[in-house]
């Protein structure tokens, strides 16, 4: 009985010390967004330390040895670790204030870390903006303020069977109309058992739906509020679903299975990023060659796709701020860029990049160039990954038939004003 | 059982025998010391502090601490964007507690997971049990074999087990589907149908644990003597009724034990959900552990210890109703 006295004393105890700290003020994370001073010209001197995540983490110490043939004086630490342990290690670091100087970070993570203060708002002036995708740009950006450069890029375009297609007698569809009547062809006349593949729901079914709400000319925010229960956006879920209504799409996809359904023909089309190029080429071999293409997203009010990626950034608690951005500057610079891409294949997010090289004969890669120009993510905020997933809970009820797409939205709407956008 | 005898031996008053007699002086009222610190000097209690202090401070570092300052901050409105400064947020009392009472989706989990609870702790143990008697009573050859066989799933890791799990599973193609298409029947999409979701999670779970009960439960049966089940033989009893008034009351305990260890680690079931189904269709496997990780991981950190603590209630009150109802009768 003592004991447990005892017990709820401590517990009391420092339920009071918790209440004797508070919050400073309302506003955003400590410190809030002060613009930093300008970076001195000059060469960059002194020791760094940047992580990064994936195969860009693995290849990145040669794009550091560049630098520091350039930039003599200066030291650059490159620790790379895989993707999955990413988030979690930069959340640690935050709060254990052990950052790095400078960091790659996911292009939807960056309202969240944003948000805690421990990013250093982008130099003014130190980059063009113009020289990015815009829709890359657009990912740094958070209340207003920029906090980080893009590095690399992905958008998503329409994988298809050309051969099936060719059997159907359909094309590349220009919009929402010739897109089912696409995937109805290669279903009914080119013999594919699912005319076109996209995800029926669960974790990341927003970044297969999203398009189609943009196509529409719906939008998940406006003006700092959501507007998920819009006319357009009940329109994209009902057009969305219609494709699963109408046998035109698989109600489940096992991993693995869309691209062996591919490769076997049993799946005319998909939707998904540069990667599924090569996996492509390697699962498929000879047998497939010729016989697929990529196409744009259909055009209704837009013809808007998904962009994704990655930024750079840099940390406030940084001592060694003017070299941190000068690296920053020069992994965005377009030779840095293309090395990139020889290295790892990343597609760069700096539009000069683009205008010469494989970059500009591969029509493949042609096609998702053109497409980053017309290409969105979902705006920066702190809560977007919760907020995500109401968005993939309203899709699968839609696709399941659960309820239908004016219910859907309206849950959607309700459900995410309650969490906010964390601001 | 020595120290009772002791006791009862006792005088009443006067110097206690059979106690060591280090430091204790057995004249009580001369040094004016009280009897209840059985004469440790205090050199003793230093020394015995000393030995203890690396256990206490591994303890109160990594134990209690986060213990103590995780249920400090279910009071709180830490999100992950105090992460930079997680002292400097507000206290908000119990509005964690009253926000989880209607959350829905919460209470889905809670449901869901009383479900695997209910259907699978006895599952299992059934299963477990079962495997025991087979191997105790039936089996002689190859008994090592089938131990290790039963017991692999165990050991096995969970990310394997759920990639085979997912192609036995599979609607088209799998084992599962297929013989069940021999006999004529068409299977359901068993991971991505709402109805059949949660209960295939509940067979792979009671499959991939029978192996540990069944181990428990093999040493609770060898530790019956013999002579009981002979004495009951020749008193007429057949197999069933040796099993229903030997075999269960003697291996009451074991039971008991089983029951708890497994229902602990089903209320906190979290790996079945994250490698097969994502909490999916439909929230239809979400569990409050899943739940729990998943508003961590949108960096609601005050209000997934909310929820933590109250699961842990949960576990102690599941606990505690075991033990009343499986005690023994005497």
């Amino acid at each position: 009985m003592r004991h447990w006295r005892q017990a709820t004393a401590l517990v009391a105890a420092l339920a009071l010390g918790v209440t004797g700290c508070g919050r400073d003020d309302g506003g955003p994370g400590p410190g809030g967004p002060a613009a930093g001073g300008a970076v001195a010209e000059g060469k960059a001197t002194g020791e760094i330390t940047v992580w990064a995540m994936g195969a860009e983490g693995e290849k990145l110490k040669a794009l550091a040895d560049d630098f520091t043939r350039d930039n003599p004086g200066a030291k650059v630490t490159v620790t790379a670790f895989p993707f999955d342990a990413a988030h979690d290690k930069l959340a640690t670091a935050i709060a254990g204030r052990q950052t790095p100087d400078v960091s790659m970070m996911g292009s939807t993570w960056m309202g969240e870390f944003a948000k805690t203060g421990a990013l250093d708002p982008t130099p003014p002036g130190l980059f063009d903006r113009a020289a990015f995708f815009p829709g890359a740009w657009d990912t740094t950006v958070v209340d207003d303020t920029s906090y980080g450069v893009p590095w690399y890029v992905e958008t998503r375009l329409i994988y298809h069977r050309t051969d099936l297609a060719a059997k159907a007698g359909v094309g590349k569809p220009a919009n929402w109309q010739e897109l089912t009547a696409f995937a109805k062809g290669l279903k009914q006349t080119g013999g594919a058992k699912w005319g076109i593949s996209l995800q029926p729901g669960g974790t990341g079914a927003w970044q297969s739906f999203l398009p189609f709400a943009w196509q529409a000319g719906a939008d998940v925010l406006a003006d700092g509020k959501f507007t998920l229960d819009t006319p357009q956006m009940r329109t994209a879920l009902e057009y969305y679903a219609s494709f699963f209504r109408q046998g035109l799409a698989p109600g489940q996809v096992a991993p693995g299975a869309q691209e062996s359904g591919f490769i076997s023909g049993d799946i005319g089309a998909f939707v998904s990023g540069p990667w599924h190029m090569s996996i492509l080429r390697e699962q498929g071999g000879a047998a497939l060659e010729g016989k697929w293409d990529v196409a744009p997203m259909p055009r209704e009010q837009a013809g808007t796709s998904f962009i994704g990626g990655a930024d750079l950034v840099v940390y406030r608690d940084t001592d060694n701020r003017d070299t941190a951005w000068k690296f920053v500057r020069y992994l965005t610079s377009p030779a840095a860029q293309q090395k990139l891409y020889d290295l790892v294949g990343s597609l760069p997010a700096v539009t000069a990049t683009w205008q010469s090289g494989k970059l500009a004969d591969d029509p493949l890669l042609k096609a998702f160039g053109a497409q980053l120009a017309d290409a969105k993510s979902p705006p920066a905020m702190a809560t977007w990954e919760q907020v995500a997933d109401v968005i993939d809970d309203g899709i699968e009820r839609v696709v399941r038939g659960v309820t239908d797409p004016a219910t859907a939205t309206r849950e959607m709407q309700a459900k995410a004003s309650a969490i906010g956008t964390g601001s | 059982m020595a120290s009772a005898l002791a006791r009862q031996a006792a005088p009443t008053g006067g110097a206690r025998p059979g106690r060591r007699d280090a430091g204790w002086p057995g004249r009580r009222g001369v040094t004016g010391r009280r009897p209840g610190r059985r004469g440790v000097t205090r050199r003793q209690r230093v020394a015995g502090w000393g030995l203890a202090l690396p256990f206490l401070l591994i303890f109160a570092v990594f134990m209690a601490g986060p213990v103590l300052a995780s249920a400090a901050m279910s009071f709180t409105d830490l999100r992950s964007a105090d992460l930079r400064d997680p002292l400097a947020v507000d206290p908000v009392g119990v509005d964690n507690y009253v926000r989880l009472l209607g959350d829905e989706t919460l209470r889905r989990a809670a449901a869901n997971t009383a479900w695997f609870v209910l259907l699978g702790v006895p599952l299992t143990m059934v299963l477990g049990l079962a495997a025991a008697v087979a191997l105790d009573a039936g089996i002689s050859r190859f008994r090592t074999f089938f131990r290790v066989g039963y017991y692999l799933p165990v050991v096995t890791s969970i990310v394997a087990v759920a990639v085979v799990w997912r192609f036995l599973l599979e609607p088209d193609s799998g084992l599962v589907n297929t013989a069940l298409a021999r006999l004529g029947v068409d299977g359901p999409a068993w991971l991505s149908d709402t109805r059949t979701a949660l209960p295939s999670l509940v067979v792979m779970a009671a499959w991939r644990n029978m192996g540990f009960l069944m181990v428990v439960f093999l040493a609770g049966l060898q530790a019956i003597p013999g002579e009981l089940h002979e004495a009951a033989a020749i008193d007429g009893c057949g197999a069933w009724a040796r099993f229903r008034h030997v075999t269960l009351p003697l291996l009451r305990p074991t039971l008991l034990f089983g029951g708890v260890v497994t229902g602990i680690g089903y209320l906190q079931f979290f790996e079945e959900p994250f490698v097969m189904t994502g909490g999916g269709p439909l929230d239809s496997t979400l569990s409050v552990a899943f739940y729990i990780y998943q508003q961590f991981g949108f960096g609601n950190y005050s209000y997934a210890a909310a929820i933590a603590y109250v699961l842990f209630v949960a576990v102690v009150g599941l606990t505690a109703a075991q033990f009343r109802l499986m005690r023994s009768k005497t």
